[in-house]
């Protein structure tokens, strides 16, 4: 237990150093934002009372100094950027995220970041975590089973497969399966194909946007959703499935040249038993070690961009459509950027914990 | 001191080493794609213009070149139908001048046996003085038919004149179906009135007509002693499909984008790992070799860049500060040595603590001595694998970047060309020759390092060796 609140001290000590980086180096770009929208703010003011006609311009330029003063000191515009590097962090972390220049090319309509993001949240989750998990626990029983028979020509297939798949560009993969499962059947009019990209038709849109719980529910929305999903969820298999596998069997592979294995053949025991026991058990902690390190390059590596290529309504798309608003929509890329540190640190906690359960040596360290 | 001893890293003299990865399958295999990538990379600086980035951003460089024509070997799988691009070089050429006016006769031949002609021919005036010289040019074509096509004056202006697209073209090209076949409005609104000059009606049909066309273009120069050269005009026939690898949306030769991506994308992924390594080896280094205070701030610090989420990162600066290639290269390599770093500490946490260092020291050998003679020796082979395996991050990492349009979307890289490929519907028009090859590049570099490393495993974890 204490080497697990350690850990965790740590861990949230590190988070709050890693932000206040991001938040130090976005400082300067991020007061600019707030300037320009502290002073679009004042001229709305100020250009309601010039209307109602009873100021001078002096007056109503002395107003419009003073409204904006007030508001910097509110937001702390004034202050250096040291100082003013914790009122960032402070909204970032009460999401208080501002609104997007173009809030139309998200479809959203409040034009809240903080809405867009919660918004774009449920289709990260259902096509990264699900995803990630799903390769994982494929890929790691292809890897083990493969390093028991290590050798055969089945376990040289999946080595190949596996070093293969990990220079794969995720998202270019995407883009041949929407070239072939999409273009090419749909050319073709076979039957069957697939939707050039999305996460729903549509007519479901508003549907997701209110509760995607509630898809799940509705047999026709979950067809639609379940047609969608194909594809994106067959390229992130093809691709991550193969290192999981490679990975999992360069473990088993070490781990069953370890002394305490021969000995538990020596002893006569079942061959079941040695796997499960003194294989695969002891290979779990360096498994997750292995997914700790990897996650920034699988989840912010790949997944970003193979979002956008499928159009699929997750952080990423939002990403790939703030880049190319009109101009780049700043208020959404720096909130994502928060938004992604924040989840990816919070995975990290959760896979340390594990970590923790797992290996008895620093459970006891 | 020593008497001279024989080199050997891990216990194994270069050549045992250098045997013992070319003896795998998966060496092998590695040691044939590191050779072809490094044959076109060098055959690529060579044969590309030192300008060859600003050239491929010149779009009037490119515009003889048909737009999204796939490449020209698919012929062999058309049954020859598709007109590949043809610059005429070998044209009869007779110039002169008479009463003030220059002028210049250019003929030439083609064979026509494709189902899709040619779709537009192009004039290049490579000389200001011919173009502003109120130039104009006319075009004869006898057909196979026996039949001559007359077309002309266009006035010559500028340094590409196409003709195709001209009204006036049309409307002969009309005209001379109307009055042969009986055929009215043969060039449908805006389409090119050229591959109409390689068909004839059957029936009502247009069908393409096969055989030997004649051209003649004869060009005229009014504004006084103007002197038309051969050297300073060209003619193009714009073709249905292109070159090795196609064009894309500008009409770039792909081609030659792919080949460009080679030296880039190759020092994309040196830079970085060599980045990376230097500062995981020096890190590492310091923080196991000293300990204490200094091993526990490494340490923090090395947490710290393991935990920044370098991927969005590298995306808000590339757009906030517009970076170039190399920033972004920087950058990347300056945030991710921390798993690299953690590996070496380690690594030499464990050499610092066997027996034969408490040997050294205690045969009263300094720290300095200790480290150059025991612990580099033993960390080197293994950095030199850690590079190898930080390659492929980088280069895959840099086309993802790339293909979101920053950090070097001025150069041609495969992550580029991939970005341009999604931006103009190659996904909803099927333009494979697009979108596969340079994806197919990136995957073929990245797993050339990949199974370089493979290679190297035995060699740097020796209980792999005889597993």
């Amino acid at each position: 237990m204490r080497t697990l609140a350690i850990r965790s001290v740590n861990l949230i000590i590190i988070l709050f150093a890693v932000l206040f980086a991001i938040s130090y180096v976005l400082s300067g770009p991020a007061a600019q934002l707030l300037q320009t929208q502290i002073q679009l703010e004042a001229r709305a003011i100020v250009s309601q009372l010039a209307k109602s006609g009873h100021y001078t311009p002096t007056q109503i330029q002395d107003l419009y100094n003073s409204i904006v003063q007030q508001l910097y000191k509110a937001y702390g515009l004034d202050q250096p950027a040291y100082i003013r590097v914790f009122y960032i962090i402070y909204n970032m972390l009460v999401f208080n995220w501002g609104y997007s220049y173009f809030p139309d090319v998200y479809g959203v309509a409040s034009g809240k970041v903080s809405d867009i993001i919660a918004s774009a949240l449920p289709g990260t989750v259902l096509l990264d975590t699900f995803g990630i998990l799903l390769s994982a626990f494929i890929g790691i029983q292809i890897g083990l089973r493969s390093a028991l028979r290590y050798g055969s020509r089945v376990d040289r297939a999946v080595m190949y497969y596996g070093a293969v798949s990990n220079g794969l560009p995720q998202w270019w993969v995407g883009i041949l399966m929407l070239l072939v499962f999409s273009f090419y059947l749909s050319t073709i009019r076979s039957p069957i194909y697939f939707p050039s990209g999305g996460i729903l038709s549509p007519k479901y849109y508003s549907m997701w946007f209110a509760s995607p719980l509630s898809v799940f529910t509705d047999p026709g929305a979950l067809a639609d959703l379940l047609w969608h999903f194909a594809l994106p969820l067959a390229t992130v298999l093809i691709v991550n499935v193969g290192g999981w596998a490679y990975f999992a069997r360069t473990v088993a592979l070490n781990t069953a040249q370890e002394d305490f294995v021969t000995f538990a053949k020596m002893k006569g025991l079942p061959d079941g038993r040695i796997t499960g026991r003194y294989i695969l058990r002891p290979s779990a902690p360096a498994i997750l070690t292995s997914i700790l390190l990897g996650l920034p390059f699988i989840i912010f590596g790949g997944f970003i961009i193979t979002e956008a290529v499928f159009r699929w309504w997750g952080l990423g798309y939002v990403y790939n459509l703030a880049i190319f608003a009109p101009t780049p929509d700043l208020p959404v890329i720096v909130a994502l950027t928060y938004a992604s540190t924040l989840l990816y640190i919070a995975l990290v906690l959760v896979l340390e914990v594990l970590y923790i359960v797992l290996d008895p040596r620093i459970r006891s360290g | 001191m020593a008497a001279r001893r024989e080199f050997r890293i891990l216990g194994m003299t270069p050549g045992e080493i250098w045997r013992g990865f070319v003896s795998t399958t998966t060496g092998k295999i590695a040691l044939a794609f590191f050779s072809i990538m490094v044959a076109f990379s060098i055959y690529a600086l060579v044969a590309l213009p030192p300008n060859f980035g600003n050239l491929w951003n010149t779009p009037s460089y490119w515009q003889a070149n048909p737009k999204y024509a796939p490449p020209a070997w698919i012929n062999f799988f058309a049954g020859d139908a598709y007109a590949p691009q043809m610059a005429v070089r070998d044209f009869n050429f007779t110039a002169g001048s008479s009463g003030g006016v220059g002028y210049a006769v250019i003929q030439f031949a083609v064979d026509d046996s494709y189902a899709h002609p040619w779709r537009n021919l192009y004039v290049i005036v490579r000389s200001p003085a011919v173009y502003n010289a109120s130039t104009v040019a006319y075009l004869t074509v006898e057909r196979p038919d026996g039949k001559t096509v007359q077309l002309g004056p266009v006035s010559v202006n500028s340094q590409f004149v196409a003709l195709g697209l001209s009204p006036q073209i049309i409307s002969q090209v009309n005209s001379f179906y109307q009055s042969n076949f009986g055929v009215q409005n043969a060039v449908p609104a805006g389409s090119s009135a050229i591959p109409y000059l390689f068909y004839t009606a059957r029936g009502g049909d247009l069908v393409p007509l096969k055989g030997t066309y004649r051209f003649t273009i004869t060009m005229y120069s009014f504004s006084g002693n103007t002197v038309l050269n051969r050297k300073d005009l060209g003619v193009v026939l714009e073709g249905e499909v292109y070159g090795l690898m196609g064009t894309d949306f500008l009409g770039h030769d792909l081609w030659l984008g792919l080949l460009a991506g080679f030296p880039i994308d190759l020092a994309v992924g040196i830079l970085t790992a060599a980045i990376v390594v230097t500062l995981a080896i020096l890190i590492g280094i310091v923080a196991a070799f000293y300990g204490g205070l200094v091993d526990e701030v490494l340490t923090r610090i090395t947490d710290f860049f393991i935990l920044l989420p370098a991927f969005p990162l590298l995306i808000v600066f590339s757009v906030l500060f517009q970076w170039s290639i190399w920033d972004a290269i920087v950058f990347l390599a300056a945030v991710s040595w921390g798993g690299s770093a953690r590996v070496i500490r380690a690594m030499v946490m464990q050499i610092k603590s066997s027996q034969f260092i408490e040997s050294a020291l205690a045969a009263g050998a300094g720290r300095g001595w200790i480290l150059r003679n025991h612990i580099l020796p033993m960390v080197m082979p293994y950095t030199l694998y850690l590079f190898v395996v930080n390659v492929p991050g980088g280069i895959l990492t840099l086309s993802a970047i790339n293909f979101f349009n920053l950090a070097g979307a001025e150069l041609p890289t495969w992550g580029n060309i991939l970005a341009y490929a999604d931006e103009f519907g190659a996904l909803t028009s099927g333009y494979w020759w697009w979108v596969v090859p340079p994806g197919l590049l990136i995957t073929f570099v990245a797993v050339t390092f990949i199974f370089v490393a493979m290679g190297l495993e035995p060699v740097v974890n020796p209980r792999l060796r005889h597993a």
